[in-house]
């Protein structure tokens, strides 16, 4: 008999100290940020990044380590977003009461829906997770007795936060949303890391790896399904009641199209599918990306250079290029997803292994 | 000899195709017991219905008294009985040791992953020295290897062998019946499907040969070795 091998058998624990350090110290660092960073836009694209992190880190626990490619995410956002608007306009309870209930029913559909649509793999699920999206954006459409229909939903105005008599915030600025957004993305990039470093992490990847494997060694493959979009769905669920706060507005158009749910899976695809920090990377482009597109810094930038701002080229470049920031964003995400198929993380660790490669090639070398 | 695993009578269709005929099939236990046929005789689709990965339409399935009939598949690997693949399917991006620390993922085998793992290593020297290395790299031969370890993890008491020929180089089908008769030897009972039926014959204590689903022969491996229409229509002699 040789040696037991106890050490290889337990999961990893000491490598992980350094990143949780540097995890530390961005949150820290990011805590501090609004005391100097005063301007409202600038807290503003914040948020909007902080959303797409949460957004991107739900997505990817169900599409990126369990491999279910969900383009219909969108259902458990709106959910999130209209239920606890509906929840606050209509019934006057204070959101972070009726965002444990949105929260809840969205896990508990994802639940139903997923017990249905998980047997069905590859481009079908793909499919019919779009289709329940579109059930539930016309739901909310047409049942405008409790949704208000087209018009959505306005909201007055969110009660103060108060603990034990002292106020805490009255969410009139953009800060107490930055530190909840801040702290939503934290926890989802938190759970991302657990998943990553758990059983229950592997036996996701199993099914992502090989379905028909992992369910010939016993892993049933509908209740991990199903446990991968109740995480999912709970964070995404958090994320749409978090928008919708944040914004004040709901309606079908905005939080419940396929639109939503593609924009949530670009930010994984960008970033890296699969990885804790992918859909990070994949907010930090995308988001700054769209808002500067938005505020036409292109055209700025071609007047910056020489062309001028009043001869015909320019007048051209300052109407239409702020339209057409859409179709240029669209164009951009298009050769980033033809050029780093893997993501950008993917991308920057097949530039490291070449260059690193040419002096050793490890795996390779001693095959 | 009481069986560990009895089929009666089972029938199976895809859709309205009939794959299978009124399957009757016995494994006791320790034996290596292999079904074999052409392409599309219905082995896999035997095996298939034995783990529970489809329901059969008619006749019984027991395992040790246990009626798999009304049990679903991962509670079949629950209950011992392990299905290797076709066509390999370990998983890719892990590595071998984790891909052999799937394999003990019921709950009752984990306790005994240390000395499975250890296990795995002295019968594939070549996974311990790989064991880091990424599943999806290595050879074929060496992937097969590392299912059928990871196959073992699970504490099987019937392996299900699907095709673990299937693709390999000559040199190392012969290695891999060596292998699958050294495991029996060490006391685990296998259920065998392969295409081909001259090194399954040569290790099997008996066969069954299955055409257009229904079983036409059975025997000792070594008895229908000698068969006549055997040597004619599945050996070329």
């Amino acid at each position: 008999m040789r040696p037991a091998l106890p050490p290889m058998l337990r999961a990893p624990r000491g490598a992980a100290v350094l990143p949780l350090l540097l995890f530390a110290a961005a949150l820290a660092a990011l805590g501090f940020l609004p005391l100097w960073m005063t301007s409202p836009y600038a807290l503003h694209v914040m948020v909007l990044i902080f959303l797409a992190v949460i957004q991107g880190e739900s997505w990817n626990v169900l599409g990126g380590y369990t491999g279910q490619y969900s383009v219909g995410h969108a259902a458990y956002f709106g959910i999130g977003a209209y239920a606890t608007m509906m929840l606050l306009q209509y019934h006057h309870l204070a959101p972070w009461w009726g965002v444990w209930v949105s929260v809840a029913v969205a896990v508990g559909l994802g639940v139903v829906i997923g017990s249905i649509t998980f047997r069905l793999r590859g481009p079908y699920f793909v499919l019919a997770s779009i289709a329940v999206a579109e059930i539930i954006r016309l739901i909310a459409l047409n049942w405008t007795d409790v949704t208000n229909g087209a018009e959505g939903i306005l909201l007055s105005d969110i009660p103060p936060l108060t603990i034990g008599g002292r106020l805490i915030t009255d969410f009139m600025s953009k800060v107490p949303f930055y530190y909840v957004g801040l702290a939503l993305a934290a926890m989802t990039i938190a759970v991302n890391w657990g998943v990553q470093h758990s059983k229950l992490g592997y036996y996701f990847q199993a099914i992502r790896e090989d379905q028909d494997a992992a369910h010939s060694l016993g892993i049933s493959l509908t209740f991990y399904k199903n446990v991968a979009l109740a995480i999912s769905a709970f964070f995404t669920a958090a994320s749409g009641a978090f928008y919708a706060l944040y914004v004040g507005f709901v309606d079908p158009s905005t939080v419940l199209t396929v639109d939503t749910s593609v924009q949530i899976v670009l930010i994984c695809i960008i970033g890296g599918i699969g990885t804790i920090l992918g859909p990070v990377v994949g907010a930090l482009v995308l988001v700054p990306l769209s808002e500067a597109l938005r505020s036409n810094v292109i055209a700025d930038g071609l007047f910056q250079l020489g062309v001028s701002e009043n001869s015909r080229t320019g007048q051209f470049l300052k109407e239409n290029l702020a339209h057409a920031h859409v179709l240029i964003y669209g164009v951009l995400v298009v050769v980033v997803i033809l050029f780093m198929p893997e993501g950008v993380l993917g991308f920057v660790k097949g530039l490291r292994r070449r260059f690193a490669g040419k002096a050793a090639l490890p795996a390779k070398g001693e095959a | 000899m009481s069986s560990l695993l009895k089929l009666e009578k089972l029938s199976f269709s895809y859709g309205d195709l009939r794959v299978l005929w009124d399957v009757d099939l016995e494994v006791h236990p320790g034996e290596i017991v292999t079904v074999v046929g052409s392409n599309g005789a219905g082995k896999s689709t035997t095996l298939r219905n034995i783990s529970r990965l489809v329901k059969p339409e008619a006749g019984t399935l027991t395992f040790d008294g246990h009626d798999l009939t009304r049990l679903e598949s991962h509670q079949v690997v629950g209950l011992g009985v392990i299905q290797v693949p076709e066509g390999r399917r370990i998983f890719p991006e892990m590595t071998v040791l984790e891909n052999l620390r799937m394999g003990s993922y019921v709950k009752a085998t984990r306790a005994d992953r240390e000395r499975n793992v250890a296990r795995a290593f002295s019968l594939f020297p070549r996974l311990e020295e790989r064991q880091k290395q990424l599943g999806g790299t290595m050879s074929g031969g060496e992937q097969q290897m590392l299912a059928i370890a990871r196959g073992l993890m699970g504490n099987p008491r019937l392996l299900l062998l699907d095709e673990p020929s299937l693709g390999l180089s000559p040199l190392f089908v012969k290695n891999i019946f060596d292998i699958i008769k050294e495991i029996n030897r060490q006391g685990v009972t296998i259920l065998l499907v392969e295409q081909n039926v001259f090194q399954s014959l040569r290790i099997a204590h008996r066969a069954y040969v299955l055409e257009t689903g229904r079983v036409v022969l059975t025997g000792a491996g070594e008895q229908l070795l000698k068969d006549d229409h055997i040597k004619k229509a599945y050996l070329g002699m």
